[in-house]
């Protein structure tokens, strides 16, 4: 996210965060959670991202690709899809329908798999393969499955024990990044509606700057959105995260710069 | 001598029985044991959540003679999502147990919870009215699922995990408190002092939920991360409780209890005897007391108050009838 951020404001800081990403890249193309991690972890869809706006690091990219259309969440097995589909119906799913997990051996999850469609469809702009449109088709089908009832995401699923779960902003925010090519179903309109009207009463800098990035994708205004955000930043002092600085940047920079999750096929 | 069918079964059944005792003697699930000969619990009565919940846990919490002069404490409350209702532990109860830490003479309270679902944890923080008790003590708020992280080999073997990425900030602490909202929940049964340690597992590695915590089972990831980081003190708040679809979509319960212990075990054999459950039925603690504390009766000093059966035993998915209690 810091890469991303950076990508517009200094080359030198950018040039230096990349190259760090390159070095964290694990020989199977995977990246960490962070540094001193061993496993490949969701965050390479967002290092795949990163990557992306560049034009070099083709090898790098590539490996970052494949990674991804390998790594699937575990209901994808055969064992696990039938348990879901006969014993295990607490919460509602259709397990044909998988993404991608946070972490290599759990389920999958809005989030990671929204960011995954996005990083894939980035990198296949160009070069498109049955194997990568049929890993985005499954992705797309998850994420519109798992929408709640009156639109938005909660973190996986929509129904447990009979009961909707209630949309997470932050989810929904990027859940609509990943579909921002697709056809604008009900699904997606109720979304972006429920986003809209949220988006005004937010306070906190991470979801009010997810928000941002998407209604902007979404041609929606986000003028007196920024100016809330850049009021609750202050002087960044009190952020303690770099992801969400870097993602408040970002959000503060949307029309000013290429948005790093912008789709365009 | 001719081994027909019934024999047969009957010395496999044997073998198997004798093999797991065996296993467990030569390979035991865990390598520690934080079991006393007794522990102590405080039952204090509060039917809101006001500005005398200070007075008296301070009251409560003095009963134990605590020794934390000069500790660095980490309050974990159960921080969940942004939700209005008996979702989070009381934001005026976590202050007050702040500042009754600092009163005691600790050098450092320090609060820290990772939410489990919500990604965002400044928005639970805010929802949770926390703000303010941490600004004005200027007490440190902790993300646990974005703090530092060292890999822990984990204590116990149940889950099959192995070790585990935990925080700095819950490493470092001399004294952790849980701080559960006594709740039924929909996987676990209950959650109290030991489910609620699933919030010192950092969402940066395992993601938002823990999902790696379902697959390698709730029960047991709960004994390997509560026999690698052990509570200190419980602190649980059942002013208002949550009964039924819990943890998120329950209903309030009005309990009029702070729990008090320092034996997670006791505490929340306490907590499931108030919520009408029988604690031998929660497999957390079953287990967990051959070595995380103490459950039976029998080996829970009463400080204050005793454990009357509840007037209505909490409802409960039916998938945890099986928790009731039989009636006496």
């Amino acid at each position: 996210m810091a890469a991303m951020a950076l990508s517009s404001e200094s080359s030198e800081a950018s040039e230096l965060g990349i190259e760090h990403l390159l070095r964290l890249q694990r020989p199977d193309g995977g990246w960490p959670a962070f540094l001193g991690d061993s496993d490949g972890s969701w965050t390479t869809s967002l290092a795949l991202c990163a990557l992306n706006q560049m034009t070099d690091f083709a090898s790098a990219r590539e490996k970052g690709f494949h990674w991804l259309i390998a790594e699937r969440g575990r209901e994808a097995h055969w064992f696990w899809r039938w348990k879901f589909k006969t014993a295990d119906r607490n919460v509602r799913f259709d397990p044909d329908k998988y993404g991608w997990p946070w972490i290599s051996g759990s389920a999958s999850w809005v989030i990671p798999t929204a960011f995954s469609v996005i990083a894939i469809k980035q990198f296949t702009v160009c070069n498109r393969s049955e194997a990568s449109e049929k890993r985005i088709h499954l992705g797309v089908e998850m994420l519109l499955d798992r929408a709640c009832v009156d639109g938005g995401w909660n973190s996986g699923n929509s129904v447990v024990y009979g009961v909707p779960l209630r949309p997470h902003v932050e989810a929904t925010a990027i859940a609509l990044l990943a579909l921002q090519d697709e056809r604008r179903t009900e699904v997606i309109q109720k979304s972006l509606s429920w986003l809209r009207q949220n988006a005004a009463g937010i306070d906190s800098v991470s979801s009010l700057a997810w928000c941002i990035l998407t209604l902007f994708v979404y041609q929606e205004p986000v003028g007196g959105l920024k100016n809330r955000l850049a009021t609750i930043i202050g002087d960044g002092c009190d952020i303690r995260n770099n992801a969400t600085l870097a993602t408040a940047i970002l959000a503060l920079k949307c029309g000013e710069m290429i948005h790093p999750f912008v789709v365009l096929r | 001598m001719k081994l027909d069918r019934r024999r047969f079964l009957g010395s496999s059944v044997g073998v198997a029985a004798a093999t797991g005792v065996t296993a467990e003697w030569v390979w035991p699930k865990h390598s520690v044991s934080y079991r006393r000969p007794h522990s102590a619990v405080a039952m204090l009565n509060a039917d809101e959540y006001s500005e005398r919940i200070e007075a008296l846990l301070m009251e409560g919490l003095r009963l134990f003679r605590l020794n934390v002069l000069g500790r660095s404490i980490l309050l974990k409350p159960n921080l969940v999502e942004d939700l209005p209702g008996a979702v989070n532990t009381n934001s005026t109860l976590i202050g007050a147990a702040a500042r009754c830490f600092l009163r005691l003479g600790a050098t450092r309270v320090v609060i820290g919870e990772g939410p489990g679902h919500q990604r965002d944890t400044e928005l639970v923080v805010q929802a949770a009215g926390l703000k303010p008790h941490l600004a004005e003590r200027q007490i440190e708020f902790v993300d646990l699922n974005r703090d530092e992280l060292r890999k822990v080999k984990l204590k116990a073997n149940y889950s099959g995990l192995g070790e585990l990425w935990l925080p700095r900030a819950v490493l470092e602490s001399d004294f952790v408190v849980s701080m559960p909202k006594v709740k039924t929940h929909h996987w676990a049964g209950v959650t109290l002092s030991l489910k609620n340690m699933f919030g010192i597992v950092p969402g940066m590695k395992y993601g938002w939920p823990k999902n790696l915590l379902h697959w390698g089972g709730i029960h047991e990831s709960i004994l390997d991360i509560c026999a690698t980081v052990p509570i200190h003190f419980v602190i649980a708040d059942g002013i208002t409780a949550m009964e039924g679809n819990g943890p998120l979509q329950g209903s309030a319960r009005q309990l009029g209890k702070i729990v008090l212990s320092d034996d997670p075990v006791a505490a929340d054999a306490t907590c499931a005897r108030l919520m009408g459950f029988d604690p031998l039925r929660v497999r957390h603690l079953s287990e967990g007391c051959h070595f995380l504390g103490n459950l039976h009766e029998d080996r829970i000093r009463m400080l204050a108050e005793g454990v009357g059966a509840p007037t209505r035993p909490f409802s409960v998915l039916p998938d945890f009838l099986h928790l009731l209690a039989a009636k006496s």
